[in-house]
């Protein structure tokens, strides 16, 4: 029974997304509601595998002999993350997208991404992992594409590239760990090693796959491919970088490099030192950036980092911070990137040099920019305080006092540039030139209210820490064997 | 009720009746008010009824070191009392000052959510609980600050990059000192000061002092005194970050690192108070406005703080606690005048008034009697904390005492000057529609003022009841209450007052006015061109780190773009070149193909022999 249901947790939105074009043809409200209710489907397993999962228990589905889906601790974890953040995200884009052409094709791509993300969470074969991991890729290609015109779809190619490189290289590194234990099935990979102490995965195999997530998670110097897919429509914006494509890589790292492989010492000292080299240029970049949502996209690539650097540190410490962090800034920033979509929506204009003033005609916008921007800057009573608190502390652990201190420093920039892009588009004197749009007015009631449920899901999340601590703490435990 | 469940309602009280204000669907400041008051008065009671108690309280939290872990004991009850009392009384001449204004009710709300989150800091015995509440307070002073007026979110940005960064840095230092000590509760832990404890040290005292408003993380208090609604200055500057910042300045030095007066971490400490002293009070002096001028001295006197917890005498700590508490007293009195001259006169611009001493009688007294305090007029309140902070620098070296009574000459220098220009020159504006103060906006100061006198005359109250309990076994039995300073000292006070009444006396004959009393230092060689640089703002060290932090982040941006650029052309060219390439051998001639073939065949033959060899 629970096999079933962890095989229809990814299924049923897999396959229910073929059905959304066919029902956009019957109308868009059917539509619309059946893409809503596949993701609930979807969320409304995840928590019924919660009890599933209880203790060291571990879900496998197989068929033929051959173990297809394998539901953790971390799987679920990243699932309910995902799904919760999915689930708003098309909620939002009820209103949002209303307006534009080839909405079968937007829900149709979004649900199949959210689906795909499932598939790659729970997947126990890297294979299956390389599998949906490409299809994530082409519903990234089609959705930041999505407005058609020359420079969008350039920006999309080049998205769909990069990434497509790093999956090719990261295909490679798959196939020199099966020439190494003669096996793509996680658990057995797993085991090979525990009856071969002292072996490693080959570096060169690390190496390729750490091509494949740091081009998915936007890490320096594969990066610059995420600003430039704002062009997307701001709901796929906050799914693409907040919710689930960017996420991908780093719960891959921890999925391989922290749950399965053992790797040599020295991935622990270097990967760090990278995920700090990102952290600081793309904050920096996010200092200067003028265009909201390049600064929101930067900021993403800044945070990234140091989810990349809890999970590379490897401590029991600094893994959880990396796993709570990758909530907590999964919910902030999808929260940002959907003020930011409400803020181009009404002002028809994402140059924060010509914003200003906003706060008195979208007060509700505004509170929840500035409670999810408060979470990202890792301030209390807001989640991202813990996850911040633990990554930096982790490196501590581990006796990296420089990475610790440059990441503080990368905790100053973030609040500099959120600051400055907050009281530059909310407060002061409005700076918009007259463009013939009236006075910018607050969104429809379901974006702001999907905005003012992220905001306060922020809070929520800092203020009743115990439960998800508790489960990432479990979660951890049971990735690294403790 | 049990001092536990005091110990939460402490905390959970103000914030929950915090919701209430919010709530309102007609947004009523006088109704928030209403509920500010009720809320910080039964805060008071339950801060009262638990003084003095030992309690500690765990509650499951988070898990790993974040655990809600609170303790009630004599330290920390009595800088809560001292925070509910001016809560209490702040909350009453906030409802008068508010009740016309259009964020009043967002003000009030702010107030209760700001107490509650500073009782936390209080009552935390884990340092993470602590951090918690004490960074929880940034997003409120944004909140607090940016009603001042529309552009006011310029300063209260800087406030809270200011105190951002300070706060991850305490940060780095909490997490330092945990890792080292093992333990994040606060009172089991020790710290060494060797190594990385050094680190940890410096960066917690970072946060502490810049919490305080110490000097060099000062600099967005005096822009709030002109931008920040003016209850904030009170409240915020004046009173409970004073009180938070020393108590984990005294916390860290006394309880986690064991200071002591030979290492270097008590010289830092007395060479940033002393500077602290002048230079804030240095500044005090040519101010033109009555708040920003408060708020020079609201930085110059967490100098002697630092300078007598520094000095890591008993005496010096002593002192250095009882200023803490004398200055949030005078303090905020004096800060009260000032919002009751902004509210009456329509403005603190000490060029647009004057001669308000006949027109605001109760105002003008209160402003003598905190005048008198914080310039260490014998009697008073602050006349008792700065002696034994005097006497705890002379003990360490003669320098550091010399700044401190240069510092005190400063002070009571530039009091003359405002009290003079604001209260006893003639009207510089229309000063003939100016009344007194409404009563509910009086009677909080005249508390505060009549405890600058009572704290004074009989220092041995808060000495014996508030200060020297804290120190406990390490007073050896010495007791500071009372007057028995040695002559020097005294001599040295009474001198530098003494002297800067001259001061004022010439400075303020020869120019005719009260205000210009004090021009003669301003304007003098030297001085003046320092002066007019640290007017133009050359000496922020906010801008300079701006200017740093922007240079940084273009090299950041340079090198993405670079990167961006690798992407976008050099990759784009080559491929473009590579396929060029092939495109033109592919030109539909036969041969060229067979060209193609017959290479193609070499190479397998080659490769095959030479894998045979």
């Amino acid at each position: 029974m629970n096999e079933c249901l962890l095989f229809c947790l990814v299924a049923v939105p897999l396959f229910g997304s073929l059905l959304l074009p066919l029902l956009g043809k019957a109308g868009d409200q059917a539509r619309n509601i059946f893409a809503l209710v596949l993701m609930l489907c979807s969320l409304g397993i995840s928590c019924f595998l919660l009890p599933v999962i209880a203790g060291d228990q571990v879900l496998t589905v197989s068929v033929g002999g051959v173990t297809l889906f394998y539901a953790d601790k971390l799987a679920i974890f990243m699932a309910l993350c995902s799904q919760t953040l999915g689930t708003i995200i098309i909620l939002y884009s009820f209103g949002y997208i209303a307006h534009y052409e080839h909405r079968n094709e937007y829900y149709f791509m979004v649900v199949l991404f959210l689906a795909a993300m499932m598939g790659l969470i729970f997947s126990s074969n890297l294979l299956w992992i390389y599998f949906f991991w490409e299809i994530t890729a082409i519903c990234c290609w089609r959705l930041i594409g999505f407005f058609r015109e020359r420079e969008y779809v350039l920006r999309a190619d080049k998205a769909f590239f990069i990434t497509i490189f790093g999956a090719l290289m990261m295909l490679g590194g798959f196939l020199m760990v099966y020439g190494q234990t003669g096996t793509f099935d996680l658990l057995e990979i797993k085991a090979y090693l525990g009856r071969h102490p002292g072996e490693v995965i080959d570096n060169t195999a690390i190496l390729f796959i750490l091509f494949g997530i740091l081009s998915k998670s936007a890490t320096l110097p594969l990066h610059t491919w995420l600003p430039d897919a704002g062009v997307a429509p701001s709901p796929v914006t906050a799914l693409l970088h907040a919710a689930v494509l960017v996420k991908i890589g780093v719960y891959v790292f921890a999925r391989l490099f922290v749950a399965t492989f053992t790797v040599d010492g020295i991935w622990w000292e270097v990967v760090p030192w990278i995920a700090a080299a990102s952290a600081l240029v793309s904050a920096c970049a996010a200092l200067v950036e003028n265009d909201i949502k390049r600064i929101v996209a930067y900021s993403t690539v800044s945070q990234l980092a140091f989810i990349l650097l809890g999970l590379a540190v490897h401590n029991e410490v600094s893994v959880l911070g990396g796993l709570l962090y990758i909530l907590m800034h999964g919910i902030a920033k999808a929260g940002l990137f959907l003020c930011a979509g409400v803020v181009e929506h009404e002002t028809h204009n994402k140059d924060i040099r010509r914003m200003g003033g906003l706060v008195k005609t979208m007060p509700v916008t505004a509170v929840s920019f500035g409670l999810c921007a408060f979470s990202v800057m890792g301030l209390p009573p807001f989640g991202g305080f813990f996850s911040k608190y633990m990554v930096v502390n982790g490196a501590l652990e581990s006796g990296q006092v420089a990475i610790g201190l440059t990441f503080v420093a990368g905790a100053f920039l973030t609040l500099a540039y959120l600051l400055r892009v907050y009281v530059r588009v909310f407060f002061g004197a409005s700076r918009a030139a007259d463009d013939g749009h009236g006075a910018p007015k607050e969104g429809s009631p379901i974006m702001v209210f999907s905005v003012a449920l992220l905001a306060a899901l922020s809070l929520l999340s800092g203020v009743v820490i115990g439960p998800s601590f508790q489960f990432a703490q479990e979660a951890v435990r049971q990735m690294m064997g403790r | 009720m049990s001092t536990e469940n005091l110990m939460l309602l402490a905390i959970f009280l103000p914030i929950v009746l915090a919701v209430v204000p919010l709530a309102l669907v007609k947004k009523n400041a006088l109704a928030a008010g209403a509920v500010a008051i009720a809320a910080s008065f039964a805060n008071l009671v339950v801060v009262c009824l638990a003084y003095g108690k030992d309690a500690a309280l765990t509650l499951p939290w988070a898990g790993w070191f974040f655990e809600f872990t609170l303790r009630n004991y004599q330290f920390s009850s009595f800088i809560l009392a001292a925070a509910a009392l001016f809560g209490a009384l702040l909350s009453v001449y906030n409802t008068v000052f508010l009740k016309d204004k259009a964020y009043g009710w967002l003000f009030h709300a702010y107030f209760l959510l700001t107490l509650g989150f500073v009782n936390g800091a209080i009552l935390a015995d884990n340092l993470l609980l602590l951090l918690f509440f004490w960074e929880g307070l940034l997003g409120l002073m944004f909140g607090m600050i940016y009603l001042g007026h529309r552009d006011a979110y310029r300063t209260a940005t800087k406030a809270v990059i200011i105190a951002g960064v300070t706060d991850l840095c305490m940060m780095f230092g909490i997490g330092l000192a945990v890792h080292l000590a093992e333990t994040a509760t606060m009172s089991q832990m020790k710290v060494p000061m060797e190594g990385l404890g050094g680190l940890a040290f410096v960066l917690l005292v970072i946060g502490a002092i810049s919490k305080a408003g110490s000097m060099p993380f000062h600099t967005w208090i005096p822009d709030a005194a002109t931008d920040a609604p003016m209850p904030f200055l009170p409240f915020v500057p004046a009173a409970l970050e004073k009180l938070l910042g020393i108590y984990l300045l005294a916390r860290v030095t006394l309880d986690f690192f064991k200071l002591d007066g030979g290492h270097w971490g008590s010289m830092l400490l007395m060479v940033v108070g002393a500077l602290t002293i002048n230079l804030a009070v240095a500044m005090a002096l040519i101010q033109k406005d009555y708040k920003r001028l408060l708020s020079y001295h609201a930085i110059s006197q967490v100098g002697y703080m630092i300078l007598g917890i520094g000095t890591c005498t008993p005496v010096g700590v002593v002192g250095g606690l009882f200023h803490m508490l004398n200055h949030t007293i005078y303090k905020c009195c004096l800060f009260l005048t000032s919002g009751s001259v902004e509210r009456q006169a329509g403005t603190t611009d000490l060029r647009k008034i004057g001669g308000l001493g006949r027109k605001m009688p109760v105002t003008f007294v209160l402003f003598i009697i905190a005048a008198a305090a914080i310039a260490g007029f014998p009697g008073t309140n602050g006349f008792f904390s700065k002696e034994l902070v005097y006497d705890g620098a002379l003990e360490r070296h003669w320098i550091f005492y010399a700044a401190a009574v240069l510092g005190s000459f400063l002070t009571a220098a530039s009091f003359l000057k405002l009290g003079h220009a604001a209260y006893l020159d003639k009207g510089r504006g229309d000063a003939s529609k100016v009344k007194e103060a409404p009563a509910a906006m009086l009677v909080p100061g005249i508390v505060l003022a009549a405890l600058c006198l009572a704290f004074g005359a009989g220092n041995a109250f808060p000495l014996h009841n508030f200060i020297q309990p804290v120190l406990g076994d390490a007073l050896h039995g010495h007791d500071y209450s009372g007057f028995h300073f040695k002559l020097v000292l005294v001599g040295g006070s009474v001198a530098a007052l003494l002297l800067a009444f001259a001061n004022h006396y010439f400075g303020a004959k020869s120019k005719g006015s009260g205000l210009a009393a004090v021009d003669h230092i301003h304007y003098a060689p030297g001085l003046h061109q320092i002066y007019d640089a640290a007017e133009k703002r050359f000496f922020d060290p906010y801008d300079w780190a701006r200017n740093v932090g922007k240079a940084v982040a273009y090299v950041g941006f340079g090198i993405d773009r670079a990167i961006d650029f690798f992407f976008n052309k050099v990759v784009v060219f080559v491929a473009g070149g590579i396929s060029g390439t092939i495109r033109a051998l592919h030109n539909g001639s036969h041969a060229t193909y067979l060209a193609w073939t017959l290479a193609g065949l070499v190479i397998v033959i080659v490769a095959c022999m030479a894998g045979r060899l």
